[in-house]
């Protein structure tokens, strides 16, 4: 784990304070009140209700981002596994409802068979996580391009949208399956063997073999379990929008490593929560949101959006939050 | 001016096309139906700047032809490509066609095209990933006597043998008289682009702007959406929340028009008259729930996926030692709430752009469908 020296005197005991309380939620709280009090469309509840629907699809694949970098690692192929998950079940599906849940089923194993040859690459073969991955995501895209010839065909099945169109008492069905996702993981990570590994093997690889910790599987397993929920993202976000596209996965890149970050987690490895992780997707939905809603160029609103991450992690590294874990 | 004849002369029917044009807004175009066989011969192709001389490029035997696409993987550029092969297979002075993927990367287009000039190709078509970066590369090209055809997107300056394309500014006007007309002159709308930064869009806003002049429009929010539907669904959704009233909607593409009528439906919003091109899913939409929805109207200019054809002939003639227009601007299809359904296709795939010159059985080839 990274020692940063907790810092003191009248400009750090705040941020140290606000770390202890969960610096991401003050962080969305504060600007969910500044956007709402310069558009107040931001405090409707639709719009709330809009950007939890939204934010879900980010959520989910964040929060696979998020093991990665514990474990150490990152993974870059999420954008193309969420291009693989979208042209493969509209392929799949091709707008019958009795091919939904083989569409859903070859997603997920498609994309567990990307984790593991990343996992295997990664620690096997020992490449870096860099390229390893982001190799695979070029692979992952030429073979989109080549399985559909550049023009993508096929459509979800009818009852597949209410997944990513569909609500719940007013809640949208998105939001609901990735905050049952992200749960089940907290808990993973929090109450279980494995997950008090993954942070082991994050922070000292080596101190964690010394320990008897299984460090390959639990790195091959983090890789496979980020290449599944980054498919699931992708199979809500298709759900969402209903047809296929080339491009769909590529937002997705450096946003799922953002709201791991600006929550928190060290690219490092070792520090960082899920937990803080839906907070990071909250806190990027709603800046774009909020950019979206204002009068602002596009340029402006990439400068604000780079500028309100940075210094989320300047504040940080003010307040000693390096030094945090769970 | 007609692509199978390239005289400065123009017919009585070109110049009733041209005349219509001059009013933002083809009305020929309009009353053309739209038949995939023979788009190309059926469209209006105008003539602009000097005439290039084929004389010096005359050449007999075979010939060898390069393509530097800036990318693919959209189904434009997808449907795009198949007409260019299809098209040189027909022809059988071609002895290659190489046809090299930029891969979205400027420096690696420009290499691409250095690589053409190497290998001895008598043209070099291009679709540039940047009109400014390309030029250098072309203008060389073109010094050593090969023909250098941009199409679709232009190229800075005049270093380079021959253009063809439809005309942003004057699409985006087109689109933004059409708005006018369906929304009134008080509404209130949204405008939704493409990709940040890139010069399409900025043009057929300048386009659209200069069409709502001396209007009360007000223009809510221009805000890019990347072409994508599922992004254009996101901003939508948002811009819908910061404003109740929402008249109209500006869109230089329709995938983003199909993704904000997605964003209004969710929100159980009515529709409302929007623009675009002619992607099928913004039809298959209108054809589904136009009905459903008074308001809901649709004014559409095509991107026509043949450019890459008309490109390839002009090199042809060239090579015959034919003359050529140095610019022959594309007049696009009006589609209409009117006229759509001699264009939408419900049995092909959303991805499809109608103005093509594939057959019905060569596009389900295509989309697998």
């Amino acid at each position: 784990m990274t020692s940063v020296p907790r810092s003191s005197g009248w400009l750090f005991r705040p941020l140290a304070w606000v770390n202890r309380i969960g610096a991401i939620w003050f962080a969305v709280t504060l600007l969910y009140g500044v956007s709402g009090l310069i558009s107040p469309g931001m405090f409707q509840v639709g719009q709330v209700l809009n950007i939890l629907q939204v934010a879900a699809f980010l959520g989910v694949i964040a929060t696979g981002q998020t093991l990665t970098l514990l474990a150490g690692g990152i993974d870059l192929s999420v954008a193309g596994v969420v291009t693989m998950a979208n042209i493969v079940s509209t392929s799949v599906m091709a707008g019958r409802a009795e091919t939904m849940v083989q569409g859903i089923v070859i997603c997920l194993l498609l994309a567990a068979v990307v984790g593991l040859l990343n996992g295997i690459m990664i620690v096997e073969v020992r490449v870096t996580p860099l390229v390893t991955t982001l190799g695979m995501n070029s692979i992952l895209f030429g073979a989109a391009l080549i399985y559909t010839g550049g023009a993508p065909h096929g459509s979800i099945s009818p009852g597949f949208a209410v997944f990513g169109q569909g609500s719940y008492l007013g809640i949208p069905i998105s939001t609901v399956c990735w905050l049952l996702i992200a749960a089940f993981i907290i808990w993973v990570t929090r109450k279980t063997t494995f997950g008090r590994q993954l942070y082991a093997v994050g922070a000292n690889p080596v101190a964690a073999r010394l320990m008897g910790i299984p460090v390959a599987r639990i790195k091959i397993f983090t890789y496979v379990l980020s290449s599944v929920l980054a498919a699931t993202g992708g199979l809500l976000l298709t759900s969402y929008i209903g047809s296929p596209s080339l491009g769909i996965g590529d937002q997705f890149l450096l946003t799922s490593i953002a709201a791991a970050v600006v929550a928190g987690t060290a690219l490092s490895g070792g520090v960082g929560s899920v937990l803080g992780t839906i907070g990071g997707t909250l806190f990027i939905t709603e800046l774009n949101s909020f950019t979206n809603i204002v009068r602002v160029s596009t340029g402006t609103q990439f400068v604000l959006q780079g500028a309100v991450i940075a210094l989320s992690v300047l504040m940080y590294r003010l307040g000693g939050l390096s030094r945090a874990s769970t | 001016m007609n692509s199978k004849n390239d005289s400065p002369l123009y017919t009585r029917r070109q110049a009733i096309g041209l005349g219509a044009a001059a009013l933002g807004i083809s009305a020929l175009a309009r009353a053309l139906p739209a038949f995939a066989d023979d788009a190309i011969s059926r469209a209006k192709i105008v003539g602009a700047g000097e005439m290039v001389s084929g004389g010096k490029y005359k050449k007999t035997g075979s010939y060898r032809i390069g393509f530097s696409n800036g990318f693919s993987g959209n189904t434009w550029r997808t449907e795009m490509l198949y007409s260019i092969k299809k098209e040189a297979g027909q022809h059988k002075d071609i002895a290659d066609l190489i046809i090299v993927d930029g891969q979205g990367d400027i420096t690696k287009q420009v290499n691409d095209i250095e690589n053409l000039v190497s290998q001895n190709v008598d043209a070099i078509l291009c679709i540039p990933n940047s009109g400014s970066a390309v030029a250098p590369a072309l203008r060389d090209a073109t010094k050593q006597g090969i023909i250098t055809i941009p199409f679709n997107l232009p190229v800075d300056g005049e270093a380079w043998t021959a253009y063809n394309g439809t005309d942003p500014e004057k699409k985006g006007a087109g689109l933004g008289e059409w708005l006018r007309g369906a929304v009134g002159n008080s509404a209130k709308i949204v405008a939704l682009g493409g990709l940040p930064g890139n010069s399409y869009t900025a043009a057929a806003w300048k386009g659209a702007q200069k069409a709502m002049e001396g209007s009360n429009i007000q223009v809510l929010a221009f805000k890019d959406a990347y072409w994508e539907e599922d992004r254009a669904k996101v901003v939508m959704a948002d811009l819908i929340a910061a404003y109740p009233q929402i008249d109209g909607v500006w869109c230089d593409g329709s995938q983003v028009a199909a993704g904000a009528m997605k964003a209004l439906l969710a929100a159980k919003r009515p529709l409302v008259p929007v623009t675009g091109d002619d992607y099928n899913g913004l039809l298959k939409l209108y054809a589904q729930e136009g009905d459903k929805n008074p308001k809901f109207k649709i004014g559409l200019l095509s991107e026509p996926t043949w450019e890459s054809v008309v490109a390839l002939r002009t090199a042809l003639k060239l090579l015959n030692g034919e003359d050529v227009s140095k610019r022959q601007i594309i007049e696009p299809r009006l589609i209409t709430s009117d006229n759509y359904k001699s264009y939408v296709r419900p049995d092909l795939a959303d991805g499809v752009f109608v103005d093509t010159d594939l057959t019905n059985d060569e596009l389900k080839t295509l989309f697998k469908s």
